[in-house]
């Protein structure tokens, strides 16, 4: 049964990866994990099925209730910043499945990517539970519960290791090969012996998006964007593409000591496609690695900004920074930010300040007010404020 | 992302492509049912479509949907009708339904709700919808369900493929198909009054009265 299971589990994770770019759904509602009493932690997750998966593998021995919330099958950090995990996942989750019946206590642990999406004071409001937010990684979890809910700053905060870039690469990689592959279907039909060739294709695909995420270290000093630079384009981004184009025309290269027998026309296009994938891969690189902000969205050009009178110093903004951006001074009680740089715009301070002391704000002093930040999230930029009833109105008319 | 976000505003034209067209058809059959007057839950309102329907009729209507877009769409068609005094749209989910009093509602009515919802979340809905019904009132569904027959289950799977990826590649709505309606409704303590299915034997048209017992 174990080995099985292992399997399993080897085998959806493969899977799973290759097929990132799109929703695994799972069943949601109760779990029981091991084989809890009333006095038992209760935890909560999203409905994406590796997640589940990886969870529950990280806690095993451990007894627990286990709550899936409705994320539509995407992971915690994109379901909350894009508004599908949200407060009616978790309050529909506490409420119908039960879990009031099985647990004497009304305390929560969510984890804390999830605090971009889900107010823990509307919670509390609304069901009576108490929401903690856990760690960011489930490899965290037993360690934070065994030290009663404390978790260390590096619980806090996301990484980049090399295993993470690798899932990414591939999951880039899969996605570019299959569609260049259907390009391919049409001529392999005319001319079967270009099937070699466009499987040789898939390989260069796999060298370029591996080597994008294993450089990525070296790459983040240049791909991170000065905040107050006001959305210039990033010369230094042109640096990161020329060391991609460089390293495709290496596969150019090996390709052509492989086959020996080239002529022009197989230069040009494998060029041409190794271009293409280049940029796609370089489009949203950023937005692909959890410790840089996407440049791909207008919303880019804002900062979270401060209101030091607003601020009462409870330092739940400093808890659910998965950056580290913000640092409490105890002097004053107030929040500062003096790493700024690393944020990544996940909106989480803002959604969860009790006192609304935080918004972004842009260099031409425009702002996103808390409320906005919480009604729509992160899935709405550009459409917020006027230009969402300007949006509805055009729709309907027509 | 960019394309999924702006799904909303596709929602009704991605719902009239799927059923092709009935759903107008449907809403207007069941609202038949609603008297002027009458205190209306709608519950999963989305765009307002069967809300409007309740209204036309001379209803009050309360509409609750979790998704803050589609009621937002739901405001501005409400808004640009001549009944924009007798309607409240909420934003909640059916989690909250014990929110509301008991015997508060004349009719429950829902269209194309059901099947979003988890079966835990369909029997707490059920429950409740019960209790803040009125007695001997009724509850009206309409939604998308799976037949028992394997043949229809069969021909719809193969009418439904390219229905569904055209509607999808259009306006990034689908649906899904709740199972096992009736039982659960029955299950509830409701009564069932009437069920009409297309010829699909996907599409159905469900009224139940809520009979309590004391």
């Amino acid at each position: 049964m174990r080995i099985t299971y292992f399997f399993y589990y080897v085998f959806i994770n493969v899977v799973e990866t290759l097929i990132r770019l799109f929703p695994v759904p799972a069943k949601t509602g109760y779990r029981k994990i091991g084989s809890p009493n009333e006095n038992s932690p209760v935890l909560l997750t999203c409905n994406f099925h590796l997640t589940i998966h990886r969870l529950k593998r990280a806690i095993r021995g451990i007894d627990c209730h286990l709550l899936i919330a409705n994320s539509k099958g995407i992971n915690v950090w994109c379901a909350a910043a894009g508004g599908l995990l949200n407060n009616h996942s978790v309050i529909s989750v506490i409420k119908t499945s039960g879990i009031e019946e099985k647990a004497n206590h009304r305390t929560i642990v969510l984890p804390q990517l999830a605090a971009s999406g889900i107010e823990a004071k509307e919670i509390q409001k609304k069901t009576g539970w108490k929401v903690i937010w856990g760690p960011i990684y489930a490899k965290d979890i037993p360690s934070f519960l065994e030290k009663n809910f404390t978790k260390s700053e590096a619980m806090r905060q996301v990484k980049f290791p090399i295993i993470e870039r690798i899932e990414m690469a591939t999951m880039w990689w899969f996605f570019l090969a299959v569609i260049q592959f259907i390009f391919w279907i049409p001529f392999i039909i005319w001319k079967p012996f270009l099937l070699e060739e466009a499987l040789s294709m898939c390989v260069q695909i796999f060298w370029i998006s591996a080597i994008s995420f294993i450089l990525f270290p070296l790459f983040e000093p240049l791909l991170k964007a000065n905040y107050k630079a006001d959305g210039k384009f990033n010369f230094k981004r042109l640096i990161v593409i020329f060391i991609m184009i460089f390293i495709a025309a290496i596969g150019v290269v090996i390709y052509t000591f492989v086959i020996k027998d080239y002529d022009k026309w197989i230069l040009i296009r494998w060029s041409i496609i190794s271009f293409i994938m280049v940029i796609i891969i370089n489009m949203d690189l950023t937005g692909t690695t959890p410790v840089l902000k996407s440049d791909l969205h207008e919303e880019r050009l804002y900062h979270v900004a401060i209101d030091k009178e607003k601020c009462r110093g409870t330092g739940i903004c400093v808890e659910v920074c998965p950056r580290n951006c913000l640092e409490m001074d105890t002097k004053t009680n107030k929040v500062s930010d003096p790493r700024a740089r690393d944020c990544v715009q996940c909106g989480a301070c803002i959604v969860q300040c009790p006192f609304d002391a935080l918004f972004f704000r842009n260099n031409q002093d425009e702002i996103i007010s808390p409320e906005n930040v919480r009604k729509y999230k992160l899935n709405l930029m550009g459409k917020r404020d006027c230009c969402l009833a300007c949006k509805i109105s055009n729709t309907l008319s027509k | 992302m960019k394309i999924l976000e702006s799904a909303p505003y596709r929602y009704d034209k991605g719902i009239k492509i799927l059923t092709l067209g009935n759903i107008t058809k449907a809403y207007d059959r069941l609202t038949q049912q609603v008297k002027k007057g009458d205190n209306i839950l709608d519950v999963g309102c989305g765009t307002g479509m069967l809300t409007l329907h309740a209204l036309i009729k001379g209803a009050n209507v309360t509409g609750i949907d979790i998704n803050t877009e589609m009621l937002e769409i739901a405001r501005i068609r409400i808004e640009n009708s001549d009944f924009k005094e007798n309607v409240n749209l909420l934003e909640m989910g059916v989690a909250e339904l014990d929110n509301f009093d008991e015997n508060e509602f004349d009719v429950i009515m829902s269209g194309l709700c059901f099947s979003e919802l988890s079966n835990d979340e369909l029997n707490y809905t059920l429950k409740f919808s019960k209790k803040i019904l009125k007695q001997n009132s009724l509850l009206i569904i309409a939604d998308e369900v799976k037949s028992n027959l394997f043949v229809f289950r069969f021909l719809n799977f193969l009418i439904r493929i390219p229905l569904v990826i055209v509607t999808y590649i259009l306006t990034q709505t689908t649906t899904k198909a709740v199972k096992g309606l009736e039982e659960k409704v029955t299950r509830a303590g409701f009564k069932i009054e009437s069920i009409r299915k297309n010829k699909m034997r996907n599409f159905i048209e469900l009224v139940a009265r809520n009979i309590k017992e004391n």
